[in-house]
């Protein structure tokens, strides 16, 4: 199974003092070697130094003072914060269930004979092509008081919508370009799971005479799992993720109805500077997504060897 | 029967749901686009103009003078140009030895880069800041790019293609007494060429989006990034919208193109970052 290892490699003639399967071994280690470095400086370690960090205070000036809890009992007790939890939370519900039924949705349409197929497939695609802070800053244009999207919704008998500057619409706006921008997304990979799906089944279902909703219900759904748990996932994580969408466009606001946790924890950082906080806020932002990144290495260990 | 009224359901329920959809997902593509060419006083013109008219010409002369944009649009490039190399040499360099060698610790260097992989910058954002600031690199191309010449995707990816190489292969070179650094190079390399296709754009894609590391460690002008550039001329007073829609504009073609030109990469991509194998 092995590249080294064999008998006859360790019966091979030695060099410089080593057999060939330790040279092997060697290169091996030394090829890894950079990424290794890379990875722990600038992923391991911060991911342990934010632990470290969220017991002190420090605001890149003073010495950081060993606080104990403080910063993770002043965060539970802070009202912003809560707010700022509620807000991320109510986004990736909000966000990621639309985007799964709608990526899948969208999957299936294309994994039908269509005429023009890529056509279609390209024009909605296009959402992903789109850079993030273009993306902020293109809608907070179409969501202008006069804008586009108001003009839109006029057709259809709506009154004008304050999007940006009403709190209790901006979040829902923020979702919008979420779903607008993922759904694309992962309808790319709903569609490479229904390719591997083999033709032949449906072809049996068809002549058991089954309607397309029983093949869904009793096919495709079912040999899509492992997709569709992993494609739930990745959204909840790239969700709890957002930053640049809501910091270009409302900068939190109004009255901190888009202030996303990501954004938060910037903000306490790099314009307060209260380095201590905002690791403590890392620390629970990290609690979330471990729990889903466990779960997703799981998923991802299962299909080893 | 069955077969005419199944057709005839898909021509009248299929097709306009398909340009509905086809529609959501060009329309702020082509509203930037069409707005770059409107003057401003018909912006918000009611009822909406569609078309630009009169067209103005001067919207991208005007935002490209305001701002150094040919500088951060060069600093985009390099980085991200950069960052690509970076991820598919040292991940295709990782992924083979996490493959196709046996030694002594190798599960444990896995699983400590798998365990990465999702890991969010936003939540290492402090004590990456507080590391770089330590190397002396704020507002330098270093700390730009050093921390994302390497990622835990990259690595997972090459490890998963390379495994379905045949060592035979890899075998038969060394029996020819080729050394090892050139049966990566020349042998095991171009077999990988769709992965690292996949990868390369992904990865271009990734590193072109880039905004809030930037946002932290970049504070000198010379040293900015197009999202940056973009963003800070949207929060500037009386930037005008023509001009910002045609920067806006500017930094999705790139993109465009990548997406024209390598569409089978660029879906590739997307697809492998969902696969569990």
């Amino acid at each position: 199974m092995s590249a080294s290892g064999s008998t006859q490699s360790r019966s091979l003639r030695k060099l410089f003092g080593l057999s060939i399967s330790e040279k092997q071994a060697l290169f091996a280690y030394a090829i890894i070697l950079p990424t290794l470095a890379i990875i722990v400086i600038f992923r391991f370690l911060p991911m342990l130094q934010a632990f470290y960090i969220s017991l002190h205070e420090y605001d890149l000036i003073r010495p950081p003072t060993f606080i104990w809890f403080r910063n993770f009992i002043d965060l539970v007790q802070d009202p912003l914060f809560l707010q700022s939890a509620r807000v991320s939370a109510i986004y990736v519900v909000f966000s990621c269930v639309p985007v799964w039924v709608l990526s899948l949705a969208l999957a299936a349409l294309f994994n039908r004979e269509i005429r023009a197929k890529n056509f279609f497939r390209s024009a909605s695609f296009m959402p992903v092509v789109m850079p993030a802070v273009v993306n902020a800053v293109v809608w907070t244009f179409m969501y202008h008081q006069d804008g586009v999207v108001n003009t839109i919704l006029a057709w259809f008998g709506i009154d004008p919508i304050p999007w940006l500057r009403s709190s209790k619409w901006a979040l829902w706006a923020v979702i919008l370009i979420g779903i607008w921008r993922a759904t694309p997304y992962y309808m790319v990979i709903f569609l490479a799971g229904l390719q591997a799906i083999p033709q032949r089944y449906y072809e049996a279902a068809q002549i058991d005479g089954a309607s397309s909703w029983n093949q869904f219900r009793h096919i495709t759904l079912p040999l899509l799992k492992p997709t569709t748990l992993l494609v739930m996932v990745m959204s909840v994580i790239v969700a709890m993720k957002v930053f640049a969408v809501p910091l270009i466009m409302t900068g939190g606001g109004p009255a901190d109805a888009t202030r996303v946790l990501p954004l938060f924890i910037y903000q306490t950082a790099f314009e307060f500077f209260k380095m201590g906080r905002a690791a403590a806020m890392s620390v629970f932002l990290f609690a979330a997504v471990m729990i889903f990144t466990i779960f997703q290495i799981r998923l991802f260990s299962r299909g080893e060897d | 029967m069955m077969r005419g009224s199944s057709r005839y359901r898909q021509m009248c329920v299929t097709y306009p749901l398909l340009v509905l959809i086809s529609l959501i997902g060009l329309l702020p593509f082509y509203w930037m686009v069409a707005c770059s060419f409107k003057t401003n006083e018909n912006m918000f013109l009611m009822p909406l103009q569609w078309f630009p008219h009169p067209i103005n010409w001067h919207a991208y002369g005007d935002a490209w003078k305001a701002q150094d944009f040919t500088r951060y649009f060069l600093n985009t490039t390099f980085i991200a140009v950069a960052i690509t190399f970076g991820n598919l040499l040292l991940g295709s360099l990782a992924g083979y030895s996490l493959s196709k060698f046996r030694y002594f610790g190798r599960g444990v260097l896995f699983l400590l880069i798998l365990s990465t992989m999702m890991l969010p910058l936003e939540v290492t954002m402090v004590p990456l800041f507080l590391i770089v600031k330590k190397f002396g690199w704020p507002n330098t191309y270093e700390g730009l790019i050093v921390p994302f010449v390497v990622d835990g995707f990259g690595v997972f990816l090459m490890r998963q293609y390379l495994k379905g190489i045949p060592n035979e292969l890899i075998e038969a070179a060394r029996i020819d007494g080729a050394s090892e650094l050139r049966i990566y190079w020349q042998i095991v390399m171009p077999l990988c060429k769709p992965a690292l296709a996949a990868l390369g754009v992904f990865t271009f894609r990734e590193a072109w989006d880039m905004y809030i590391w930037p946002l932290i460690i970049v504070t000198k002008d010379s040293l900015r990034t197009l999202p940056l550039g973009i963003s800070l001329f949207m929060s500037n007073f009386g930037t005008s919208w023509d001009q910002l829609m045609a920067v806006a504009a500017i930094g999705t073609l790139p993109m465009v193109l990548l997406f024209f030109f390598l569409q089978r990469s660029f879906i590739q991509g997307i697809a492998i970052s969902g696969l569990k194998e």
